[in-house]
């Protein structure tokens, strides 16, 4: 469905994707995982038209978003690291805002909105402002918005950073429900949980692709191991015992 | 609803709990009247007619309420990380541009409608001559004219917004660009032809003001702002897409 192709971007003379290649297919979890600095945030702004690539080809179910990026971003739903909201509005109207922009019929506009809130957990909060909500509530906002029109890909830049265990839990659940109808990216350090739903890792270290693993070729703690070895070596550091 | 639509009235919302609105459009609506009284006072006996003052009490504060206004338009979304959501949202940057800049000329638009209150409660106390001058026509006129000002003013402050992420420094460029260059502009062609001085004794942009509130009406004018508002526009949405070459 998606197809990477031989990307390669840099923030001047400071090339952050070098030559990464991989696919995604329907109703995969990918995971993107690497040190602090690896690209993995730059990739999924370049997966999610915030950035031009230099070279190489993105293309999902062969339409380019270079050629048609309105049609490309109408199938995407992008949950960007810092959760970005309009605080001035209420739970219930930013998603409707949100719907209305993607240019969702205005017949379905109110359903669009009831399912997201009834999937991300949102409903006792429809009505509050969302300036008062908690960090958690506001990451689910975040995933609401970008599940709310169906998209076909879901790209999640560290979603499940700064969540208790219980919100963890519950984004999981959520994402699990979501990948039968989309492909997910997603992005975090987070690897003992993703490791439960995630089908598949791609670690990044300096800009490169490092490893590609399908988690059902490996026991859970033979990935885990592999996985953590290959990012602290990639990061400099040393693997702890 | 098109993007268009949803983007105006979303701004619109935004604009009627800020603080940057209210405070603005106030402080605006102070100095206009301060300066349509002075104006009318040091006018007294003269033959200016009353929309002509209306419109000259005006026009000076437009650059600065839209400096003001147009400020947080996006550099508010570049700030909060907003713009990343929109721009991988399918919709056309132009779309964006648009409902925004329309937003802030409906506060616009609001404003100097409720500044022309100001000389219709004044105008039943004054003498019968003054009363005379007033023509609706001259005030719809004016009010096409200050529109078109403001028009030109938002746009470019609106373009001036997507370079920042700071509001104030969007604001102070803002001003600088629309009320600052003008008068540069002027007084530099003064400096460098002086015979010129003769024909252009105020500033061309409140002659244009004055001709119209007179009748003097120009499409010539009308399309020099139409054109530079549509410039400025073209450049919004051509920057908001360079942000994408460079993150």
């Amino acid at each position: 469905m998606l197809e990477v192709d031989h990307i390669t971007f840099s923030y001047g003379r400071h090339r952050v994707l070098n030559d990464i290649t991989f696919d995604v297919a329907p109703g995969e979890i990918v995971a993107l995982t690497g040190a602090n600095g690896a690209g993995k945030s730059t990739l999924l702004r370049v997966l999610s038209c915030l950035l031009m690539q230099d070279s190489g080809r993105v293309r999902m179910d062969s339409i380019d978003p270079l050629l048609r990026p309105i049609k490309y971003r109408r199938s995407i739903g992008y949950l960007s690291e810092h959760c970005p909201l309009y605080s001035d509005m209420t739970v219930e109207t930013y998603l409707t805002y949100r719907v209305r922009l993607k240019g969702e019929r205005s017949l379905r506009v109110r359903k669009r909105v009831g399912e997201a809130l009834e999937m991300c957990g949102l409903d006792e909060v429809s009505k509050t402002r969302i300036r008062l909500l908690s960090h958690g509530y506001r990451k689910r906002v975040g995933l609401a918005d970008a599940l709310v029109q169906h998209p076909k890909l879901l790209l999640l830049d560290d979603p499940l950073a700064g969540l208790d265990v219980r919100q963890r839990k519950k984004t999981a659940a959520v994402l699990t429900t979501a990948s039968s109808r989309a492909a997910i990216i997603i992005t975090g350090h987070e690897i003992p949980e993703m490791l439960d739903w995630c089908t598949r890792f791609v670690v990044l270290g300096k800009g490169r692709v490092v490893g590609m693993y399908r988690t059902s070729d490996f026991s859970r703690a033979d990935m885990a191991l592999v996985l953590d070895r290959l990012i602290t070596a990639e990061a400099g550091e040393e693997a702890y015992p | 609803m098109t993007a268009i639509q949803v983007t105006w009235l979303r701004e619109v919302q935004a604009f009627r709990g800020a603080f940057s609105c209210g405070v603005p459009v106030t402080a605006f609506l102070a100095a206009f009247g301060w300066t349509f009284v002075m104006t009318l006072r040091r006018n007294e006996g003269s033959v200016l007619q009353i929309q002509s003052i209306w419109g000259l009490s005006v026009a000076p504060w437009l650059p600065i309420l839209s400096a003001v206004l147009t400020m947080r338009l996006f550099a508010e979304e570049r700030s909060t990380g907003m713009i990343d959501l929109l721009m991988s949202s399918p919709v056309r940057e132009r779309d964006l541009v648009i409902g925004k800049f329309l937003s802030a000329m409906t506060v616009m638009g609001v404003t100097l409608l409720i500044s022309l209150a100001v000389p219709m409660l004044i105008l039943p106390t004054l003498s019968a001559p003054v009363q005379g001058t007033a023509r609706v026509a001259g005030f719809i006129a004016t009010f096409i004219i200050l529109f078109l000002q403001a028009s030109t003013w938002c746009a470019a402050g609106t373009m001036v917004s997507i370079f920042f992420r700071n509001q104030a420094a969007a604001a102070v460029s803002s001003l600088v660009l629309c009320g600052g260059v003008p008068v540069v502009v002027y007084f530099a062609i003064l400096a460098w032809m002086p015979a010129v001085r003769s024909e252009t004794a105020w500033m061309p942009l409140l002659v244009h003001v004055y001709d119209f509130s007179t009748g003097l009406f120009s499409t010539a004018i009308i399309a020099v702002y139409v054109v530079t508002t549509v410039f400025f526009l073209f450049g919004c949405s051509k920057l908001l897409a360079c942000l994408r070459l460079r993150g």
